[in-house]
C-alpha cells in the first residue's frame, strides 16, 4: 500500500482503517509531498525487499490474527428501519464513501443512509488538507500558456481516469491515464495529439456510456454554466476541451485563433487555472453544495458517476470551507 | 475418462481466456502473457484469507465453491466434442438450471462475508438475474423447440442442415447477452463493479478469491461452449474432427466474449432491467413464435 502525500488525522485514521484490511504479504510505503524521484524509487524497492521477507511476513500475519480476534464492543446495534420510496419498510444503513475509496476524489467524504442500493440521505463534507501548498492542478506562477494547456488536457484526463473506471471501463481508464502522464511528461508531439484525439473518439462513441450517463445528475440553469446538464453534458465539455488544448492547433501558439480560444473564453477566460471546471476557486464550493441534491435518492451506481463526474479538486477548496456539512 | 477431458478442456480453456484478456488488459513486462494466470493464482494462494467481522464463513465457503461447481456440473450435458459426458434427456433445462445456482452463490457469498459492498454486488446480481433469466430461457426453449427435443444431441442432429445461428439470429445475439450476465463478465459485470470496490469478491482474500475467480471464468467458458451445440451446429465440420471443431467453435465465442469486456463500459442494471423487459422479451418471443411456426405441423 502506497500512501501519497501527509494525511491529516482524520484521513490518518482511515488510512490505518485500509491496512488493517490488507491481507498479508504486504507492503506500507509512505511518500510525503516532497519526495524526489529518486526516493521514490529507493521507496519501492524496500517495499519489494519487505515483501520477500518471509519470516517478518509471516510475523505480521501472527499479529494481524491474533489482533482482530478480539470483538471487542460486543453485539453491534441492528440496522433500524425505515420507509422507503416503495413504500416498503427496509433496513437503514449508515455508510460512509470516502474518504478513502477507489476512483473518488481524495478527502471527500459523503455520509449516506443507505437503503439496499439507494441512498436515502447523503452529508458532504471535505476532509482538511494537512499542508496548505498550491493544489497541483493550478497553474503555477510564471507558466507558460502552452504548459497550462497542457496541464489543462492532463488535469481532464485525469478525472477521466476516474469517471471511466467507475463507468466499468478498464480499457479507457487506463488510455486516459496513459496519455495523462505523457501530457505530464513534456511537451506535446503529434503522435500525442493523434493519440487523444483517438481516445476522446472511442469515448464519444461509446453508445452505452451515453445511455448511462444521460440523465444522470441533472443540474438546472441557476448552477454555473460549466456544471449544467447531466453526466453526459459535462463529459462532453471535458472531451471538447481536451481536444481543443492539444488537438488542433500548434504548440506553443494555441488558443489564438482556433477552437480552443472559444473554449478558453468560455470557460471564464480563466488562463491562469487548470483543475476541475477551469477552476474558479468557488466553483469547489459549489459543487460540495450541490451533491447532496443530486445524490438523495440515487442508486450507489448513479451516485458514483454523478461524483466522478463533477470531480472536485478539494485541494483547491477555499481555506475553512472544508468544515461546513451540507445535509441533503 | 470422459468427464477428465472435459474437466482438462475447461482447465485449458479457463487458462486461454485468462491468458487472453491479460493481454487485452495491457499485462507487460516481458514475461508474457501465457503466464499471468499462473502468477496471479501462486498471488493468490500464498495470500492471507482476508477475514470480516462476524462473517458467516459456512455461507461464504458454500457460495465460492458452488461456482466452478455450477460450472463443471453445466458442462456435463454439452456436446462440444461429440458425445457429452451425460447424454440427459431434459439436457437443455439442466444446463439451464446450472446456471441458475449461480444466484443463490453471488448472494451467499455477498451476504455471508457481512460487509456493504459485497452486499451490494449481491443486491445487484438479483436485480441482473430478473433482467436476463427470462430473455436467456426463451432462447433456450427457442432452439429446444427449433430441434423437437431437448436433449442436447437431438438439437445438434436439427442442425445438419443449417445451423440455428442463421435462422435464429435474435436468439442467438440474446444467447450471448445473457452468457455474459450470467458469468457477470464485461458490461454486466456490475455485481463486481469498481465502483463498489470489487462487490461481491470484494472482501474475499486469497484461496477463496482464487476458486471465486476461477469459477467465474469457468462459468464463461461454460457459457460460450453451450452456443456451439445450440446455435453453430455442435462439432460438425470438415476434415477437422469433432473435438477440433467443438474447441475451435468455443475458443471464437469465448474470444467475442472477452474482448467485449475491453470495448464495452458497465451496464447500470436500473437501465437494462427496463431495456430487457421492454425490448428482449419481446424479441425472444416473436423469435420463438418465428420458430414454432416454421417447425410444428
Amino acid at each position: 500500500m502506497v500512501v501519497c502525500g501527509r494525511p491529516g488525522p482524520e484521513l490518518a485514521g482511515a488510512v490505518r482503517g485500509v491496512w488493517g484490511a490488507v491481507p498479508v504479504p504486504r507492503a506500507l510505503v509512505g511518500l510525503p509531498p516532497d519526495v524526489s524521484g529518486g526516493e521514490v524509487v529507493a521507496a519501492l524497492d524496500g517495499a519489494v525487499r519487505v515483501l520477500g521477507d518471509e519470516r517478518g511476513q509471516w510475523e505480521d500475519a501472527r499479529d494481524m490474527a491474533s489482533g482482530s480476534s478480539g470483538d471487542g464492543a460486543g453485539e453491534p446495534p441492528m440496522a433500524e428501519r425505515g420507509a422507503d420510496r416503495d413504500g416498503l419498510k427496509l433496513d437503514r444503513l449508515h455508510v460512509p464513501l470516502g474518504p478513502v475509496l477507489v476512483d473518488w476524489p481524495a478527502g471527500l467524504v459523503v455520509e449516506t443512509v443507505l437503503q439496499g442500493d439507494v441512498i436515502q440521505e447523503a452529508q458532504v463534507r471535505a476532509l482538511p488538507a494537512e499542508v496548505a501548498r498550491g493544489a497541483f492542478w493550478e497553474a503555477r506562477p510564471g507558466e507558460r500558456r502552452e504548459e497550462t494547456r497542457r496541464r489543462t488536457a492532463a488535469a481532464r484526463l485525469d478525472s477521466l481516469g476516474r469517471l471511466l473506471g467507475v463507468a466499468g471501463w478498464p480499457a479507457a481508464a487506463r488510455e486516459a491515464r496513459r496519455l495523462r502522464d505523457r501530457l505530464l511528461a513534456g511537451a506535446v508531439d503529434d503522435g500525442d495529439r493523434r493519440r487523444c484525439v483517438r481516445f476522446t473518439r472511442r469515448v464519444r462513441r461509446s453508445w452505452v456510456l451515453r445511455w448511462m450517463l444521460r440523465g444522470a445528475g441533472q443540474i438546472g440553469p441557476d448552477a454555473p454554466r460549466q456544471l449544467q446538464g447531466d453526466a453526459l453534458d459535462r463529459l462532453h465539455r471535458w472531451l471538447d476541451e481536451i481536444e481543443a488544448m492539444v488537438g488542433v492547433a500548434e504548440p506553443g501558439e494555441v488558443g489564438e485563433r482556433d477552437g480552443g480560444s472559444r473554449v478558453v473564453r468560455e470557460w471564464g477566460g480563466r488562463e491562469g487555472s487548470v483543475g476541475a471546471f477551469g477552476g474558479g476557486r468557488g466553483s469547489v464550493g459549489e459543487v460540495l453544495a450541490l451533491l447532496p441534491g443530486l445524490l438523495v435518492g440515487a442508486e450507489l451506481a448513479v451516485a458514483r458517476l454523478i461524483v466522478a463526474g463533477l470531480d472536485p479538486d478539494l485541494d483547491r477548496l477555499p481555506a475553512g470551507a472544508e468544515a461546513g456539512t451540507r445535509d441533503g | 475418462m470422459a468427464a477428465g477431458v472435459m474437466a482438462l478442456g475447461m482447465a485449458v480453456l479457463v487458462w486461454g481466456a485468462a491468458a487472453f484478456d491479460a493481454a487485452l488488459g495491457g499485462a507487460r513486462g516481458g514475461r508474457g502473457v501465457a503466464g499471468a494466470p499462473f502468477r496471479e493464482g501462486a498471488r493468490l494462494v500464498v495470500q492471507q484469507r482476508r477475514r470480516t467481522d462476524r462473517a458467516d464463513v459456512l455461507l461464504t465457503r458454500a457460495g465460492v465453491v458452488v461456482l466452478p461447481l455450477a460450472a463443471l456440473l453445466a458442462a456435463v450435458v454439452l456436446p462440444v466434442g461429440g458425445a457429452p459426458v451425460l447424454d440427459m434427456g431434459a439436457g437443455v433445462v439442466w444446463f439451464n438450471a446450472m446456471e441458475v445456482c449461480v444466484w443463490g452463490a453471488l448472494w451467499l457469498v455477498g451476504w455471508g462475508v457481512n460487509a456493504v459492498w459485497p452486499l451490494v454486488g449481491g443486491y445487484r446480481f438479483l436485480a441482473q438475474g430478473m433482467a436476463y433469466e427470462l430473455p436467456h430461457m426463451f432462447v433456450l426453449i427457442t432452439a429446444g423447440v427449433g430441434a423437437g427435443s431437448l436433449r442436447f444431441a437431438d438439437v445438434v442432429a436439427a442442425q445438419r442442415g443449417l445451423w440455428f445461428v442463421v435462422w435464429m439470429p435474435v436468439a442467438f445475439v440474446v444467447y450471448l447477452v445473457s452468457a455474459v450476465a450470467m458469468a457477470f463478465w464485461g458490461p454486466m459485470g456490475q455485481p463486481v463493479g469498481r465502483d463498489v470496490c470489487g462487490g461481491v469478491p470484494g472482501e474475499l482474500g486469497g484461496p477463496d478469491r482464487l476458486v471465486f475467480l476461477a469459477g467465474r471464468y469457468a462459468l464463461l467458458v461454460v457459457a460460450a461452449a453451450g452456443a456451439v451445440p445450440l446455435f453453430l451446429g455442435g462439432a460438425a465440420g470438415p476434415v477437422l474432427p469433432g473435438w477440433g471443431w467443438g474447441l475451435l467453435k468455443t475458443v471464437a465465442v469465448l474470444a467475442v466474449l472477452v474482448v467485449v469486456r475491453h470495448r464495452v463500459p458497465v451496464v447500470r442494471m436500473d437501465r437494462f432491467v427496463q431495456f430487457s423487459w421492454v425490448v428482449l422479451i419481446p424479441l425472444t418471443l416473436l423469435q420463438l413464435l418465428v420458430v414454432a411456426m416454421a417447425v410444428l405441423p
